[in-house]
């Protein structure tokens, strides 16, 4: 069923009390001054001689961060890594590497190239997230723009003009013209309770009309900005012929691709050139010798005067004492780890839901994306691969490697499928985009978050319902914040209010040292 | 390695031409059950993985067989038998074998109690149970019932109303599973089933 929306109705909507109102009260505006804090600086006190044994539990970013850190000052520290390699969530897959899926172990047969690998975990670092950032300067990580948005990319959804993908340039374009036809037109409508002075209603017409880029009669009739049909250059250009509004609304992938730009993704992009696990490289660089790999641990118990970690090695148990230890073992993995935790600490534990995350790439054997003028971005696509991405690495050479797939929290579907399954849905989806895609792509890899060895999910999710943090669940994150008698910190994006970001599991790291260094300030002066 | 090499050959099946000269690799085997099952196979709730420690050889045999022929762990609603059968679908008969000795090595702890339920409800209700399952609970070789005292308490409901629900024990070829499925009704309910398991949680082996 279709309902018809009049004009009237449409007035009516927008001039709502509440809506446009409450936003247009004058100067509410002060307190959005920009947060100007620096990277945290911590001043750690130098390790005291009598109790200086450090264990960390976990390679991911968090534990690595640690390490470095009290290694400056001093400390003994000590990394048990259940996995092979480091970095956790942090992995950028090549040549021969080990995709550890439990169930489904890969090796990566991509060419063996600097410039061919997949970042198949974290890919971006916004450029507000300034701790992050302070330690890829601090550690002189080569860093290069991301680009996330792309107008040449392409949009497609079966519903929408028979399926056939239309340029991001297009759709969006088009979206905001007729978007902006319709702010118009209900600016201009004169029995509207006209809430502004004569000068801002000129203002907020200017802003529409280019918005959308409308007509001095503020209609939208098509624009140059979606690119020309012919010409342009040597010739005058010539418009492309306009997709109808009514077109568009068959897909809702609008909700996306006009938020591109917002939020977390709306600073400037970054990331580490050659890879992102550059960024594990600049902390293993300094504490790599640190690592015990292949060690997993299976017991924690907190003692009076320290932490007592049972580990497995190489077929062997051994044990470490240590004076203090950070751990950012999954919380879905330590619930399955002895320890002698209070309940409620374990409850914190328990609470907290494993996400899903799901990755595939192609090793492309031409850069055909190229030829059709994209260099780097997202594709869209409303099917469940969802997205292709065109690596910046690597322009105008023979091959690249393309993400052939991200279903970001709600990777079950693809999970559940054989690899053969995933390789064949993508190829399918894919195709739909880039009508040889099956031909001129190769030696797929999949990775099922779900399921990866010693991680078995992407990231913590601790609110229940859309309505927000319960105060149940703010009281356990604040527990599972503190420390274990003052010796054992949970750590890592899952203790963060933001989890899946890097910069939250080092936030969470810099926090858990600052509480230490605050505990042992406090007993030199007693 | 026979199953790397299985994987590897059919890769080339699927995708044309592999270079042969491959560089060093990771070395992997089946041993990678503990990352669900917990530390020592002792279970672990955080991802719906009941303990193994403990589990008689005959019965983890049929299971992972069972899972491995996609027999349990195929029903859409299925949930947690969907994350563990891939885990079997690739194991070989001698990893079977390798797993079997090496969950024998882990020390049979008892699970804690982790649900409320009415105990002296549920020792009626067990009566039923206990002639195939055994008095306490610990299992009866002959029957195919395996040990129950001892077992994550979560993980039993979850059982118990996924053969209620046909979610196991529905599969033509589960002749096991079925006897089970039939037995599940006694407990009427998810209150009996609650009760029930609560009584289990009081008995040892
Ligand atoms: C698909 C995906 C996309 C993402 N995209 C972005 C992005 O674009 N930008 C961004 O900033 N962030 C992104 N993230 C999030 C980012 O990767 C994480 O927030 C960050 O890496 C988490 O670090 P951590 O310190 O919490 O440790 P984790 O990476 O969770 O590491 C935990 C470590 O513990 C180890 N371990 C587990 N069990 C044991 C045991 N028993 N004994 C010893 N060790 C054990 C694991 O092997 C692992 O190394 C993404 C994540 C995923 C999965
Ligand atoms: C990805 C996580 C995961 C991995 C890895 C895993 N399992 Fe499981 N396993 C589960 C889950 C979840 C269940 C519970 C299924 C259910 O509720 O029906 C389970 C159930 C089982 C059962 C049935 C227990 C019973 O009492 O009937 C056995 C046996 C088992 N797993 C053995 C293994 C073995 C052996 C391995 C290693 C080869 C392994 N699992 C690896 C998640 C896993
Ligand atoms: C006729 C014999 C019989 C009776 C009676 C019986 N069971 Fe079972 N039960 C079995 C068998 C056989 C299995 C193993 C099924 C399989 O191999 O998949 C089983 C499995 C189970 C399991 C799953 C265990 C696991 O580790 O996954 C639970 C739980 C269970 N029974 C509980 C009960 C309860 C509670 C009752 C009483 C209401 C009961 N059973 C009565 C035969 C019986």
């Amino acid at each position: 069923m279709s309902k018809q929306v009049t004009r009237r109705e449409f007035l009516n909507l927008i001039s709502a009390a509440g809506g446009t109102a409450a936003a247009l009260k004058a100067g509410s505006a002060l307190g959005l001054l920009p947060n100007t804090a620096q990277a945290a600086s911590l001043d750690l006190k130098a390790a005291n001689a009598s109790s200086r044994k450090i264990a960390i539990l976990g390679a991911g970013l968090s534990g690595l961060t640690i390490a470095y850190e009290l290694s400056k000052v001093g400390y003994d520290c000590t990394i048990l890594e259940a996995s092979h390699r480091p970095g956790g969530r942090i992995f950028t897959i090549r040549h021969g590497d080990l995709i550890d899926e439990i169930g489904n172990r890969q090796y990566c047969q991509f060419d063996d190239e600097p410039h061919m690998y997949f970042n198949a975990g974290a890919a971006r670092i916004p450029s507000t997230h300034r701790n992050l950032l302070a330690y890829c300067k601090e550690l002189d990580i080569d860093l290069e723009i991301f680009i996330n948005e792309n107008k040449t990319s392409y949009v497609q959804d079966d519903a929408l003009l028979g399926g056939k993908p239309i340029r991001n340039i297009d759709y969006t374009t088009h979206t905001r013209g007729f978007l902006a036809e319709l702010l118009a037109k209900s600016l201009d409508n004169a029995e509207m309770d006209q809430p502004f002075t004569d000068a801002e209603a000129e203002t907020l017409m200017g802003i529409i009309s280019s918005f959308g880029d409308l007509g001095e009669d503020h209609l939208y009739k098509g624009s140059f900005r979606a690119g020309y049909a012919s010409g342009g250059f040597l010739k005058h250009g010539v418009q492309k012929d306009i997709i109808a509004f009514r077109d568009l609304l068959k897909t809702p992938m609008g909700r996306q691709l006009l938020n591109a730009n917002e939020g977390d993704t709306g600073p400037v992009l970054l990331q580490a050139r050659g890879g992102m696990d550059r960024i594990i490289q600049g902390f293993t660089n300094h504490v790599g010798h640190q690592i015990r790999y292949r060690s997993m641990v299976n017991a924690v118990q907190v003692k009076d005067d320290g932490v007592e970690i049972s580990y497995d090695q190489d077929g062997s148990r051994h044990l470490l004492q240590a004076d203090y230890c950070f751990n950012c073992i999954p919380s879905h993995l330590m619930t399955g780890i002895s320890n002698n935790f209070p309940s409620q600490y374990i409850n914190a534990l328990k609470y907290i839901r494993r996400g899903t995350a799901y990755k595939a790439a192609f090793q492309a054997k031409q850069r055909f994306w190229e030829e059709e003028d994209i260099y780097g971005g997202i594709s869209w696509m409303n099917n469940p691969s969802n997205q292709i991405w065109y690596p910046t690495a690597g322009i105008h050479k023979q091959k690249g490697i393309l993400l052939g797939a991200y279903d970001y929290g709600n990777g079950e579907l693809h999970t559940a499928m054989t690899q053969q399954q995933r390789i064949e849905a993508h190829l399918t989806d894919g195709e739909k985009i880039h009508p040889n895609y099956r031909n001129l792509v190769e030696k797929p890899i999949t990775i099922a978050w779900h399921r990866m060895n010693h991680m078995l999910g992407c990231s913590a999710r601790w609110e229940r319902s859309r309505s927000g943090w319960t105060q149940e669940e703010e009281e356990l994150y604040h527990h599972l914040q503190q420390p274990v008698n003052g010796r054992h910190y949970m750590i890592g994006d899952q203790v963060s209010m933001h989890s899946a970001w890097q910069e939250s599991a080092v936030m969470s790291a810099q926090w858990a040292l600052a509480d230490m260094d605050q505990r042992l300030r406090v007993q030199v002066d007693e | 390695m026979l199953k790397t090499f299985f994987a590897f050959s059919l890769c080339t099946v699927f995708w044309g031409s592999l270079n042969a000269a491959e560089t060093a690799r990771e070395p992997i085997n089946d041993r990678y059950c503990t990352t669900c099952h917990g530390a020592d196979g002792r279970g672990n709730e955080g991802v719906q993985a009941p303990r193994l420690a403990g589990m008689e050889p005959w019965y983890l045999r049929r299971q992972l067989q069972n899972f491995r022929a996609d027999v349990r762990g195929v029903h859409p609603e299925d949930r947690e038998g969907i994350a563990m059968r891939p885990m079997a679908t690739k194991l070989t008969d001698a990893s079977i074998d390798d797993i079997i000795d090496w969950v024998s090595s882990w020390e049979y702890v008892p699970a804690e109690a982790t649900i409320d339920g009415d105990p002296a409800r549920g020792r009626n209700l067990y009566s039923g149970c206990a002639v195939c399952h055994g008095g306490s609970a610990e299992g009866n070789e002959s029957l195919g019932a395996p040990a129950l005292a001892g077992q994550n308490d979560w993980y039993l409901l979850t059982q118990l109303k996924n053969f209620m629900a046909g979610y196991r024990g529905a599969h033509p070829d589960d002749s096991y599973g079925a006897q089970m499925r039939t037995m599940v009704n006694t407990l009427r309910n998810e209150a009996g089933i609650l009760n029930v398991v609560s009584y289990i949680n009081t008995l040892s082996r």
